[in-house]
């Protein structure tokens, strides 16, 4: 065993999620309309299996990345992580964590004032009302809005929107973080600033990360461990080196 | 098994949602505040301007008189828009929402209820009205008008349940709304909201069509209730709030079952 690998098995710290045997598929049957039930035979519900079988776990504090072609079912296994949809078989053990897909503005009103889209938004990401008044001022603090934090939403610029909604995503933040691409958002100042507080977040040992992301550079640099997906099914999984390298070959093949 | 299962799932989720659900509706009622010139006041005066319509056509062109018409035509009318409001909005609950829907997980049905506090905030507005107006005309009342309380709250069941079916189909089917919207006429005309559906039809079909169709009589009970000083059945108003869970249930069910297909169709 390389001595890299016998630092991690001696902490051994506790699974956080356990992903086993995960099929997702979706029935395509959208949008019929009373002419189609009525007049036209049904083709049978056709099914497509964006993710097949998929297993492995993530250790508490550990930062997962996932690769993969557009289409290989990369989101849709983020999403089923976060809860968005079940899988169809095969279960996700979160252990009791709590989870969040990194999404901007998730519920947000415009004709509300910043500090009321706070709480809505934070309440949505499962926090409680109290807990969300308790960081209510480090929020408004990283978002730099000042007095429009009062203001209703309405007027404010598409870059002071983001920067609240990347506040809040940022500074409520659960066990258990997911992230479909790694952004930056704002000008360029509060853009270095937030791409800075998410690499904090993602590095930080309290959360264990699941990150989808394009980016092999920055995957080989803070990933503990790979997925490859391909079609739905896991081709390989291992250290980021190995794994990123057959990646990287495959695509530019 | 899948019944006893969904509906822990039911109280566990409307546990943890409620309160979200609460602060939704008061921001949705906020924002109609702000959008519209005269505020709250259209609250009060679409009601009111509509009860003005029905009494115009009915009572003067038709001459249908009923006892204390201008109220009985109100109750009828502020129940109503509370039934065929919600039920309208549940078609597209899904649709409307897709944006918190695709980004992170809530029961769909959660987004309806809220909905349903919003109009049910307007419904007891309403109800504000029918009681300044009872004062107006003087109307003499009982102790039956506490039977209020069970009668809007199976409105309220009723109403919730047939949403969530709706909410379901309103996802794949894209004409489910003019289909509804049919039958929401229709079943209006059927439920007397400006005439006693167990007196104007000729025995035994006017109070056999009463008694079938949950929002007759329950427009009827309510009615007795507040200008007749008559007792409602308590039988009827346990029945309905039976049939009202069962149907609640299985909707909600059905959309346990098949919510994680929804952001496919959408």
């Amino acid at each position: 065993m390389e001595k890299n690998d016998s630092v991690i098995m001696t902490e051994q710290p506790d699974i956080a999620i356990e992903v086993k045997d995960v099929c997702i598929s979706y029935r395509l049957l959208p949008n019929i309309t009373m002419k189609h039930s009525v007049f036209e035979e049904k083709g049978g519900h056709e099914v497509f299996e964006a993710v097949k079988n998929v297993s492995f776990s993530v250790r508490e504090g550990e930062i997962l990345g996932i690769v993969g072609e557009n289409g290989s079912g990369k989101s849709t296994l983020l999403r089923s992580i976060g809860g968005i949809f079940s899988p169809n078989s095969g279960s996700i053990d979160l252990k009791g964590h709590s989870v969040s897909l990194m999404a901007l503005g998730i519920g947000f009103k415009d004709t509300l004032s910043g500090r009321e889209n706070i709480i809505l938004s934070g309440m949505l990401l499962g926090f409680s009302e109290k807990e969300i008044m308790q960081r209510m001022d480090e929020i408004i603090e990283f978002s730099e809005l000042g007095e429009f934090i009062d203001m209703p939403l309405r007027t404010y610029s598409s870059g002071m929107h983001s920067k609240l909604a990347f506040s809040i995503t940022a500074l409520l933040e659960s066990d258990i973080i997911l992230i479909d691409e790694v952004f930056s958002v704002g000008d360029e100042r509060f853009g270095r600033k937030s791409f800075a507080k998410m690499q904090e977040l993602i590095s930080d040992k309290k959360h264990t990360v699941i990150m989808v992301s394009h980016n092999i550079r920055m995957m080989l640099k803070i990933c503990n461990e790979v997925l490859w997906l391909h079609e739905g099914r896991v081709r390989e999984i291992g250290r980021p080196m190995s794994v990123l390298k057959h990646y990287y070959f495959f695509m530019t093949e | 098994m899948r019944f006893i299962q969904d509906t822990r799932s039911f109280y566990r989720d409307m546990r943890k949602y409620y309160r979200y659900a609460l602060r939704l509706a008061k921001a949705d009622l906020e924002t109609e505040v702000i959008n519209s010139y005269l505020d709250w006041l259209w609250w009060l005066l679409e009601p009111l301007g509509m009860m003005l319509v029905y009494i115009f056509i009915y009572g003067v062109v038709f001459n249908v008189i009923e006892e204390y018409f201008s109220v009985f035509i109100f109750i009828g009318l502020t129940m109503w828009s509370f039934f065929a409001g919600n039920i309208m909005e549940s078609i597209f609950t899904v649709r409307k929402n897709s944006g918190i829907i695709s980004r992170i997980y809530i029961p769909k049905y959660i987004l309806l209820f809220s909905r349903m506090l919003v109009n049910g905030f307007k419904m007891l507005i309403s109800f504000g009205i029918v009681a300044l107006m009872m004062l107006i005309y003087r109307i003499p009342v009982s102790v039956h008008i506490l039977y209020i309380i069970p009668i809007l709250f199976d409105l309220f069941l009723i109403t919730f349940a047939c949403g969530t079916i709706l909410l379901h189909y309103g996802v794949f089917v894209r004409d489910l709304s003019y289909v509804t919207n049919i039958a929401l006429r229709m079943m209006m005309y059927l439920s007397g909201i400006f005439y006693a559906v167990g007196k104007r039809i000729p025995p035994p079909y006017g109070e056999i069509m009463e008694k079938a169709n949950p929002i007759a009589w329950l427009l009827a009970a309510a009615r007795d209730a507040l200008i007749y000083k008559t007792a409602v059945s308590w039988e009827l108003l346990v029945l309905w709030a039976v049939i009202g869970s069962l149907i609640l249930l299985f909707g909600i069910s059905l959309i346990y079952r098949n919510e994680n297909s929804y952001m496919r169709s959408i």
